[in-house]
């Protein structure tokens, strides 16, 4: 293996984890806080118990997406010097803003987890609210520096070099809301539906069913309202993009001739040899109405664009598919919640419902996964889009390949370790009355 | 602005160096407990160290940030140049903070706690090696600079730059400090049976501590390091470290007397002279390579980046720092009105 593609696969991997612990970290103080208040409110025990168990979970999900994402503010430099070097100073301001929100939430998460009883009641909860505040803000502003690769700016690139840099400018690329409307909605959508599906596992099991129940609807109440919201944000990306980065659009839909009243593909098989797409459902002009809100309009294929500057097209193609189909899934599914909720609460006694909710439970993060494969695999071959490319700034230090090895090591091993200790967690809440905990 | 800039990476470096070192300290003494001792100091690291040992490891980032930044040209070195020990170092992070999770917030204690402590135990000892030989390389004087680094093996250039005995020994003094700093800390932090066991850790690993930092002074002197050379003939250096000696008195004094906000000041104080001795003598050149040092204003980013990173940090310095004297203030009061 050359040693660009360990490179990047390291950075793949390891961004695919930090991506699930953050999220999770950064949505399920919410839930949390939820809970908590309830606790406040009604004094009911079960949200006591409740809260300290998603207490532990935010501890343990908080700490492996802070280690994860060290781990990945060195690897930028380690495994990219040459982007770092010239992109560091220009994307900064992200950066240090999300190290000044990180540091506010982890005093917070201080306060929270070791305040019980010692401090103020309602301070207490307020941490929990700082946590997750800060968590989304992180979250954010790491997506900006992202946006940035994705939509170069906030600086003049003449000969080679970069001048007139303006960090503010940068820190608010135009591609910088979409990007995080985008993630921020599907970081609850995914961690709202795990949380819930697990949750609704639980109750189909029947075990401890009035907490597992409880649990069950402050989850999927965020998750039902992003997913449903999530198109919204979508149709603003892809417009987005259908402007800024044409190329990437075309790989998305596998669109290879420019066309005016482009149709989209729904599914479908690339060849990308003969360009062509087999087995697809086609719907006539509704790419370019997708696209740019009009049914005639043109949009640019991949045949107007060199072939060293495409991007691998089956792979974006059949991301960005089980990304929207996912999606689409999610938030019909996230409707049914809210017609059990207000019209036919008879369902919430039918096993198939929690059965169903328990089946979704991974489906977010898939669709979360395949929408950063989208983003990242489409912005190739550059690191900085039409600025630097990828090969570029790779490290010079070979062997990197045996670097990968170990991080797929240690964070299989990891993973395993995490998802173990969350089911050890569901055995103890189901095993203690709630008044103990 | 570049001295706000500064200001923040040297205090940064120092709270790391400082906290984390107190945390990893933790660590290595339980590794060199006997089953009883580990077993006692468990309890003690989660009681003291669990509410601020996430906010002492963000110093790092905070670190590392600042230098991508401000000073890119530095960081590019550093990052080709040491990248091996990095990664270990990162990997030990990684290991030692799951460890400690799992370790306090499994909801069985049941056998798997001897994995979680094993982890957390190794990784301790072994990460503050890779971060002190990270040190020692940055002025052993053996890195290559990327400009010539194409007539240079690999061994010459990623091994050699900090797999070499000065860097070594830098790690083992470092990790041995950190264990000196755990044991100062923790001694105020416990009932009179178990003080005298931190008593015994803290008198140990001054003398480990002391003699690592003289064998890795005396061999760098003899073998020619250009860094130690010209430290030990700097006044402000030999005086610094010096006076980081002597404080050891008092120290113990403290220490005695139970007088434990006075020790970590006094033990703090020590580690700040450490770190001025070392970036004293050849301010503003920290690194060194094969072909001399490099001064830290070489290739100087843009203003408008330098201020607005001051600016950044000066507003998140103003929201954290309040917060974080809160934090720890208000638990260590909480302990004793406890007791």
């Amino acid at each position: 293996m050359e040693n660009i593609d360990a490179a990047r696969l390291q950075m793949a991997f390891t961004l695919i984890f930090h991506i699930v612990f953050a999220c999770i970290g950064m949505v399920m103080p919410f839930f949390m806080v939820v809970s908590h208040k309830k606790w406040l409110n009604t004094r009911n025990p079960i949200y006591l118990t409740l809260t300290k168990s998603w207490q532990k979970g935010v501890a343990i999900f908080f700490v492996t997406g802070a280690v994860s994402g060290t781990a990945l503010s060195f690897e930028l430099g380690l495994l990219w010097p040459e982007f770092m070097k010239h992109a560091g100073p220009i994307i900064g301001m992200p950066f240090s803003l999300e190290g000044a929100a990180f540091f506010v939430e982890a005093v917070a998460l201080g306060f929270y987890l070791y305040g019980w009883k010692k401090i103020p009641e309602t301070f207490h909860w307020f941490t929990g609210i700082i946590v997750g505040i800060s968590g989304v803000m992180s979250g954010i502003l790491v997506v900006s520096a992202n946006g940035w690769m994705n939509a170069p700016s906030g600086f003049d690139y003449i000969n080679g070099e970069f001048l007139n840099i303006d960090p503010v400018k940068a820190l608010f690329n135009p591609a910088w809301f979409t990007q995080a409307l985008h993630m921020t909605l599907a970081a609850f959508t995914a961690t709202g539906f795990a949380v819930a599906g697990i949750h609704a596992y639980q109750v189909y099991k029947k075990r401890n069913i009035e907490l597992h129940k409880k649990a069950f609807k402050i989850a999927i109440t965020f998750a039902a309202i992003a997913a449903i919201l999530q198109p919204l944000s979508g149709d603003l990306s892809a417009k987005d993009i259908a402007e800024r980065q044409p190329v990437k659009l075309a790989a998305m839909e596998a669109h290879y001739e420019t066309k005016k009243g482009a149709p989209l593909y729904i599914g479908g098989i690339v060849d990308n040899e003969t360009q062509e797409v087999k087995y697809k459902l086609e719907i006539p002009n509704a790419l370019s109405f997708l696209a740019f809100g009009d049914f005639n309009a043109e949009v640019k294929g991949l045949n107007d664009f060199p072939k060293d500057e495409q991007p691998n097209v089956a792979m974006v193609h059949y991301a960005f598919q089980t990304m929207v189909g996912l999606g689409s899934l999610l938030m019909i599914a996230g409707m049914l919640f809210f017609v059990a909720k207000y019209k036919k609460k008879s369902w919430f006694n039918m096993p198939k419902f929690w059965l169903l909710f328990a089946l979704l439970a991974p489906l977010g993060f898939v669709a979360l996964e395949a929408g950063w494969i989208v983003t990242e695999v489409g912005r190739q071959p550059w690191i900085i889009h039409n600025i630097m490319k990828t090969k570029d700034a790779v490290t010079p230090m070979p062997g990197i390949i045996f670097s990968l090895y170990t991080y797929i090591a240690v964070y299989t091993i990891l993973t395993i370790a995490v998802t173990w200790l969350m089911a050890r967690q569901i055995k103890f809440l189901n095993s203690v009355k709630t008044n103990e905990a | 602005m570049i001295y706000v800039v500064l200001a923040f990476l040297a205090v940064s470096l120092l709270l790391y160096v400082l906290l984390a070192g107190a945390d990893f300290g933790a660590g290595i003494i339980e590794l060199f407990s006997s089953k009883e001792n580990q077993a006692i100091n468990k309890k003690t690291v989660y009681q003291v160290m669990g509410p601020v040992w996430e906010a002492n490891h963000i110093w790092i980032i905070i670190l590392i940030v600042i230098l991508w930044i401000a000073f890119p040209h530095y960081y590019n070195i550093l990052v080709l140049a040491l990248h091996i020990p990095l990664t270990l170092v990162l990997l030990g992070i990684t290991l030692r903070g799951v460890a400690f999770v799992f370790r306090y917030y499994d909801a069985y204690k049941d056998s798997s706690q001897i994995l979680y402590d094993w982890m957390f135990k190794t990784s301790s000892l072994v990460t503050p090696i890779f971060l002190g030989l990270t040190m020692g390389g940055v002025v052993s004087g053996d890195i290559i600079n990327p400009s010539q680094m194409e007539n240079h093996s690999f061994l010459e250039v990623y091994v050699h730059s900090w797999f070499n005995v000065f860097s070594i020994l830098t790690g083992f003094f470092y990790a041995a400090l950190c264990a000196f700093l755990a044991s100062v800390f923790l001694i105020g932090e416990v009932d009179d049976t178990s003080k005298s066991m931190y008593m015994r850790k803290a008198s140990i690993a001054t003398i480990v501590v002391v003699s690592l930092g003289f064998i890795t002074l005396a061999y760098g002197y003899f073998s020619g390091i250009a860094f130690v050379v010209d430290f030990i003939g700097n006044i402000w250096s030999v005086s610094a470290i010096i006076v980081s000696g002597i404080l050891l008195f008092p120290l113990w004094k403290s220490i005695k007397s139970g007088r434990r906000i006075i020790s970590r000041a006094l033990a703090g104080m020590q580690i700040f002279f450490i770190l001025f001795a070392a970036t004293i003598t050849h301010f503003p050149n920290i690194l060194f390579t094969t072909n001399g040092s490099i001064s830290i204003y070489e290739h100087p980013v843009p203003d408008s980046v330098m201020n607005v990173l001051g600016i950044s940090l000066l507003i998140g310095g103003v929201l954290i720092i309040p917060g974080l004297i809160h934090l720890l203030t208000s638990f260590k009061l909480i302990k004793l009105l406890e007791k």
